[in-house]
C-alpha cells in the first residue's frame, strides 16, 4: 500500500473522531450527493473501532461490579451455553449493532443487558409484546414495593 | 430449544480448540513481514482501522478459528489461521516521539487481513 493510502487511513480516523453524536443538534437526512466516499466510510465505521481517534482523556475510577452487572454477565454466558449466540455475535450486537450513540452513551453492562434482550426477540425466543408486558409488570410491582 | 451449530461443535472441547486442523497450512510464519489489507469495513470487523496499510512482523501464529466477520453470524465453515502481529509505534503514528524508537504494539488478525510485505 502506498504512503498516500496510509495518509487516507489517518484522515479517515480524524473524520470519524468528528462523528461523535451531537445532542440537541438535529441531523437532516442528506441528499445523496452530500455523502462522498470519505464520509460514507466514516459513517460505516464500526463503533467499537475507536483506536487513534483524537479525544480528551477520560477519568478512571476503580469500581466494584454491581449485582445487576454480575447477573447480566451470567445471563449472557447462559445464552452462549444454550447455543443462542457465540461470543463474537454477542460482541457484534453489543459493541457495533446498537450504533454509535448508544455505544458511547450507555454503561458497559447496560449494553450487555440490552443485547441479551434484543437477541431473545430477534431469534424469536420471546416476542417484543411479551417483553414489553413483562417490563411493565415488573415496573408496576417494583413501584408498589418501593415507592419513590 | 435448538442450540446453534457452534455451541454443539465446541461442547466438551472448547473454542477455538474445536476448529483445530480445519484451516489448512498457515500462510505466514513467525518473523514474516506482513502488511494489513485495507478491505471494506462494514457491519463488523475486529481489524483496527489504524493498522490498515501498515507493515509489521508476525510474532505468534496463534490458533485456527472462523474470522470474526464470519463467526459474528455463526458461520463456522471456513476457519482461518490467526496471527499476532507486532508493529513499531513509529510505523503506526507519524508523530510518535522519536525518543522511543523501540516501542511496539501487538494485535491479532485473521489471515484474510494479511499480505506479504
Amino acid at each position: 500500500m502506498s504512503s498516500s493510502s496510509r495518509e487516507n487511513v489517518m484522515r479517515h480516523i480524524d473524520l470519524v473522531g468528528q462523528l461523535q453524536p451531537a445532542l440537541h443538534r438535529p441531523q437532516h437526512a442528506p441528499y445523496p450527493d452530500a455523502i462522498d466516499h470519505a464520509l460514507f466510510r466514516a459513517y460505516m465505521r464500526t463503533s467499537h473501532d475507536v483506536g487513534g481517534e483524537p479525544d480528551i482523556p477520560i477519568r478512571w475510577e476503580e469500581k466494584q461490579e454491581e449485582q445487576w452487572e454480575v447477573n447480566t454477565y451470567v445471563t449472557c454466558e447462559c445464552l452462549a451455553w444454550r447455543g443462542i449466540w457465540n461470543a463474537e455475535e454477542r460482541r457484534r450486537r453489543q459493541n457495533v449493532d446498537l450504533g454509535q450513540t448508544q455505544y458511547l452513551g450507555l454503561p458497559y453492562y447496560g449494553r450487555w443487558l440490552l443485547s441479551a434482550a434484543r437477541i431473545m426477540v430477534d431469534k424469536q425466543h420471546v416476542t417484543l409484546t411479551e417483553l414489553i408486558n413483562k417490563i411493565e409488570e415488573v415496573k408496576k410491582r417494583h413501584e408498589k414495593k418501593s415507592p419513590r | 430449544m435448538k442450540r446453534s451449530h457452534h455451541a454443539e461443535k465446541s461442547t466438551g472441547k472448547g473454542d477455538p480448540q474445536c476448529f483445530k486442523g480445519e484451516a489448512g497450512p498457515a500462510k505466514f510464519k513467525v518473523g514474516d513481514r506482513v502488511r494489513i489489507k485495507n478491505l471494506p469495513d462494514i457491519f463488523y470487523t475486529r481489524c483496527q482501522v489504524y493498522t490498515r496499510g501498515a507493515e509489521g512482523t508476525v510474532a505468534v501464529v496463534t490458533h485456527e478459528s472462523p474470522a470474526p466477520e464470519d463467526e459474528a453470524w455463526d458461520n463456522t465453515d471456513k476457519p482461518e489461521w490467526f496471527y499476532i502481529v507486532r508493529f513499531k509505534q513509529k510505523d503506526l503514528w507519524s508523530d510518535y516521539p522519536s525518543a522511543y524508537p523501540n516501542d511496539s504494539v501487538q494485535t491479532e488478525f485473521s489471515e484474510r487481513w494479511l499480505e506479504k510485505a
